[in-house]
C-alpha cells in the first residue's frame, strides 16, 4: 500500500494542507538539501515555521489526524500522529537571517502535482556551517560537492 | 495500441501502490489518464498505418529514447568533466548527486529518509 512508503500520500497531504492553509513555513535541514539532490541521509523532514501559533497548523494538523504538542522544559514542540511522525519543528535556524529575510532563498519543488517551498542549499550549508556540530561538519563536504554539481548542471 | 487500464492498475499494486498515488506522483490528471483510455489509440492513425504499410509492429518506428547504459555513460562523462573543474571536490559527491538530479524531488527525499532511518544517525 501507498501507505507503507516512507514519505507517502499522508506525509505529502500534510504539506499541502500547510500550503492550503497558507501557513508560511519552509523545509530546511538534510531533507531540503536531499530535495536539491545532494546525497545525504537524514531521518527527519525538519521544518521550520515563521509563527508557530499560525491557526493554520493546527488546521493542517487536523486534517492529517496529528496534534501539536508544545515545548515543555528542554523538549522542543513537536508533532504527534502517524502522518506526520517524520516532521520535526525547527525554532531557531543557527547562522541564518529571521524567516522572513531567509524567504528570499526558497525554491519551489514539485512534490507530486504541488510545490513546496525548500531553503537553497548554499544556505542550507551556512546554516551547518554556524552549527559547527560533528555531524553537521561530516554532511558539510557532501553539500558541498553537491553544490558544485548542481551549479554545473545549471549552467 | 491501447492504454491499459487494467495493467497499470495491475503494476501499481506489484510496486505496493495504488493508480491515485502514481497518479500524483507523476504529476498526471486523473483526467488526462481517463481521456488517454478512452481513446480507441494513443498512437496517431498516420503512425500505424506507416507501420502497417512497412509490415512492422508500431514499436518499430518509434525511438524509444537513450538506453539506460547510453543515459549512464552520459552521466559519467558529466561527472567526470565536473570533478575535473572542481578537483577539491570528493568525484563520488560528484557522481551519485548527478545521478539524484535524474530523479523526481521526492524519490531523492526517500532514499536520504531510507537510509537514515535504516542507520540510526541521530
Amino acid at each position: 500500500m501507498a501507505e507503507n512508503l516512507i514519505f507517502g500520500d499522508r506525509e505529502a497531504e500534510f504539506l499541502k494542507e500547510l500550503m492550503r492553509q497558507k501557513v508560511d513555513f519552509m523545509i530546511v535541514g538534510l531533507a531540503a538539501a536531499a530535495l536539491q539532490g545532494a546525497p545525504v541521509v537524514t531521518q527527519d523532514v525538519d521544518l521550520w515555521f515563521r509563527d508557530l501559533a499560525d491557526i493554520g497548523i493546527g488546521r493542517a494538523l487536523k486534517k492529517v489526524r496529528g496534534a501539536y504538542v508544545p515545548p515543555m522544559g528542554h523538549n522542543p514542540p513537536m508533532f504527534a500522529g502517524d502522518a506526520v511522525q517524520l516532521f520535526d519543528i525547527v525554532v531557531h535556524m543557527h547562522g541564518l537571517s529571521p524567516f522572513e529575510e531567509e524567504k528570499e532563498h526558497l525554491l519551489k519543488i514539485p512534490l507530486g502535482r504541488f510545490k513546496v517551498p525548500v531553503l537553497k542549499l548554499e544556505r542550507i550549508i551556512a546554516s551547518k556551517k554556524a552549527t559547527g556540530r560533528d555531524k553537521d561538519k561530516l554532511a558539510m563536504k557532501v553539500l558541498k560537492d553537491a553544490l558544485a554539481a548542481i551549479r554545473e548542471r545549471e549552467k | 495500441m491501447k492504454l491499459d487500464v487494467e495493467k497499470v492498475k495491475s503494476l501499481c499494486r506489484k510496486r505496493g501502490t495504488s493508480l491515485q498515488a502514481l497518479l500524483q506522483e507523476a504529476g498526471v490528471s486523473r483526467n488526462a489518464f481517463y481521456t488517454l483510455a478512452r481513446k480507441k489509440s494513443i498512437v496517431p492513425q498516420s503512425i500505424v498505418t506507416l507501420a502497417e504499410q512497412l509490415e512492422v509492429p508500431v514499436s518499430s518506428v518509434l525511438d524509444k529514447g537513450p538506453t539506460p547504459k547510453t543515459r549512464l555513460m552520459a552521466l559519467v562523462y558529466e561527472a567526470h568533466r565536473t570533478a575535473a573543474q572542481h578537483q577539491d571536490a570528493d568525484p563520488d559527491n560528484i557522481r551519485h548527486t548527478l545521478i539524484l538530479l535524474d530523479e523526481k524531488p521526492v524519490e531523492r527525499l526517500r532514499r536520504a529518509l531510507r537510509r537514515g532511518r535504516k542507520f540510526d544517525l541521530r
